[in-house]
């Protein structure tokens, strides 16, 4: 949707490729050097090796980038973020998106418990995570990919929108939904979603 | 002018006929359903309302609409630069970017010194952008706040809305570099985010006309919610002005008679052509203006009806048309653009989530007397749609400029635009 906005004029056509190309190689060499911030924590490739630190590989490119405008705005809250993000700029963002988005998203490990998947599975239909979250639940847009997502942080994510400290976008919809969930519905979603392929 | 009244009414017509089929299958599959039942006596309903409040009456070829978010970043100057060519305005108007990288950006008001004051969404900032000399400054003045979406500035003071907290900022065009912790002035409010997020209207007395929406699509709402109150920031004194009102986003006093004038986005889920969202006009204080129970003025609820006839109801001016979600509006009372646009009203149109085919994101004129009677409306100024379901930017609010031109908020975008017109 937004790439059709580049400015091509016809007359300085090839002009204008050349030093397109050019920019964008730059641009993917510095981005792939400033990333390499992130993978201290998210891990080589956006795949997270840490425990209660996201994958972030394969997330749609509207979610991260969201996800870095309120670490940058102050409505979503984490220390580690917080001083790399305070002064990233709207292009940085742009490009983080665009770049963890196209990485192939983790693998899901093997499942050794699938009877809690299926209640995980049960969970999921009641409380209509596919609506937004989609029928794969690899996300679109604004919508974070859950599949395959580390399971321990799958249940952080949801004690933090069920304690309030986290909102999530547009209607709040994560808050209001989490708050209802118990302690094993949270189990059992985590533990279906992060098996899943 | 004329050919596109034509046109609108034409497509009105063919959105009735279609609309009898497709809401009649809708309305079947909801009655086989029980109605819901929420317990508003609890404490944790008024934190935590219904956690299907937008989404749990769709039907299952509705299933995958939700609310649509737009480019976190906003777009970019080359961006926006290509969107304002794509606007189309009656002869003599033009469209230009005001300001870029205000992102989220909701209602607007103006300072006594020219700083204009900005709201937005999710996001909680609070921005103040100056001129200086021709280029526009940004800068986000309040951060973390619960949806800041509306904001007024009356006697030296910045008034903010969050939710559940009417905020005042003494001094604050002095102060912008700190704007301190404000002053919290009424707080009589629910604090759950669904439908609580809010807009000012300033009357002559200085009082503000602030909105209560429902916490779910459709109900039978709480005694306190679903109203416009009219709340006095000095003393915190409320009274409450109309009843009956779903999700209410904007309003403006009429300039001729004082009186409340307001747009309401009506439920979702009944179909893509049904019902209509609504521009309503508040003639004595406590009037019902039908929600839940009869929706568009002449629509009763399939369940939540209950023997009650639309007949009961004040009925809206205008029909704005089905999920268009018309939200910021203004009385047009400045010089600038043609006579006969004098007193006319300009309603943002924000768009759809809740249709297949997005309508709106656009701004209607509403050609209308005191009395509100003979209403008629026609596009002044669309092009923010592109396909079924692509927004290049939404329209939320408009702001009159001591000039005469107004300006638009746009949270999609993350812009303020100008529209100005020149005879030549």
């Amino acid at each position: 949707m937004r790439r059709q906005f580049f400015p091509y004029v016809i007359g300085a056509l090839s002009l204008a490729v050349l030093a397109f190309v050019s920019a964008q190689a730059a641009d993917n060499a510095a981005i792939k050097e400033k990333t390499a911030a992130c993978a201290g924590c998210h891990g080589e490739n956006g795949i997270s090796q840490t425990e209660n630190v996201p994958s972030l590989a394969g997330q749609p490119d509207q979610f991260l980038q969201w996800q870095l405008v309120f670490f940058r705005a102050g409505s979503r809250k984490n220390d580690q973020m917080q001083p790399i993000v305070e002064e990233i700029t709207n292009e940085d963002i742009r490009n983080f998106g665009a770049y963890f988005s196209q990485l192939a998203p983790p693998k899901a490990p093997e499942d050794e418990d699938p009877d809690l998947s299926k209640k995980g599975a049960q969970v999921a239909a009641g409380r209509r995570c596919a609506s937004c979250h989609t029928d794969t639940y690899a996300g679109t847009k604004a919508v974070a990919r859950l599949a395959g997502q580390r399971e321990e942080y799958l249940v952080k994510a949801l004690h933090d929108y069920k304690s309030g400290q986290r909102v999530g976008g547009g209607v709040a919809a994560m808050a209001d939904v989490a708050y209802h969930m118990s302690e094993e519905e949270i189990t059992a979603v985590a533990h279906y979603l992060a098996h899943l392929q | 002018m004329t050919s596109m009244f034509h046109r609108s009414v034409l497509a009105l017509a063919a959105v009735a006929l279609l609309a009898g089929s497709s809401a009649g299958n809708a309305q079947q599959q909801d009655k086989n359903r029980a109605l819901k039942k929420y317990e508003s006596g609890t404490k944790e309903f008024w934190t935590h309302p219904p956690d299907d409040w937008f989404l749990g009456d769709e039907t299952e070829a509705q299933k995958g609409l939700a609310p649509p978010s737009g480019p976190p970043t906003g777009a970019s100057d080359t961006e926006l630069a290509n969107i304002v060519k794509k606007i189309k305005l009656p002869p003599g108007f033009k469209i230009e970017v005001y300001a870029s990288g205000v992102l989220a950006a909701r209602q607007m008001a103006w300072g006594d010194k020219g700083t204009l004051f900005v709201g937005s969404f999710g996001l909680g900032n609070v921005y103040a952008i100056k001129d200086n000399n021709g280029k526009k400054e940004v800068k986000t003045v309040l951060k973390g706040l619960n949806m800041p979406t509306g904001l007024a500035f009356k006697d030296g003071a910045l008034y903010v809305i969050a939710v559940d907290k009417l905020i005042r900022y003494d001094d604050a065009e002095a102060k912008l570099d700190n704007l301190g912790e404000g002053k919290v002035v009424y707080d009589d409010m629910p604090s759950y985010a669904a439908h609580g997020w809010k807009y000012i209207a300033v009357d002559k007395d200085g009082w503000f006309f602030l909105p209560f929406g429902p916490p779910f699509n459709v109900g039978i709402p709480p005694t306190s919610v679903s109203q416009i109150r009219r709340v006095d920031p000095k003393t915190g004194n409320a009274e409450i002005w109309a009843l009956g009102v779903r999700n209410s986003v904007g309003g403006d006093v009429d300039p001729r008679t004082g009186k409340y004038w307001f747009t309401e986005n009506a439920r979702d889920w009944i179909s893509d052509d049904l019902p209509s969202d609504k521009l309503n006009m508040i003639n004595r204080i406590g009037e019902h203006f039908g929600y839940p129970y009869c929706h568009q003025g002449n629509l009763p609820d399939d369940k939540f009806a209950m023997g009650h006839k639309c007949s009961e109801f004040t009925p809206p001016v205008l029909n704005l048309g089905a999920h268009v979600a018309p939200l910021g509006m203004k009385f047009y009372t400045g010089d600038q653009f043609p006579a006969e646009y004098k007193n006319n009203i300009l309603i943002a149109e924000h768009g759809s989530w809740n249709r297949h085919k997005y309508q709106g994101a656009r701004i209607v004129r509403v050609i209308v007397g005191p009395d509100g009677k003979n209403p008629k409306q026609e596009i002044f100024a669309s092009g923010w749609l592109e396909g079924d379901q692509g927004y290049l930017g939404r329209p939320n609010d408009i702001l009159l400029a001591k000039d005469g031109s107004i300006l638009v908020a746009d949270d999609w975008a993350g812009a303020i635009y100008r529209i100005s017109y020149s005879k030549k």
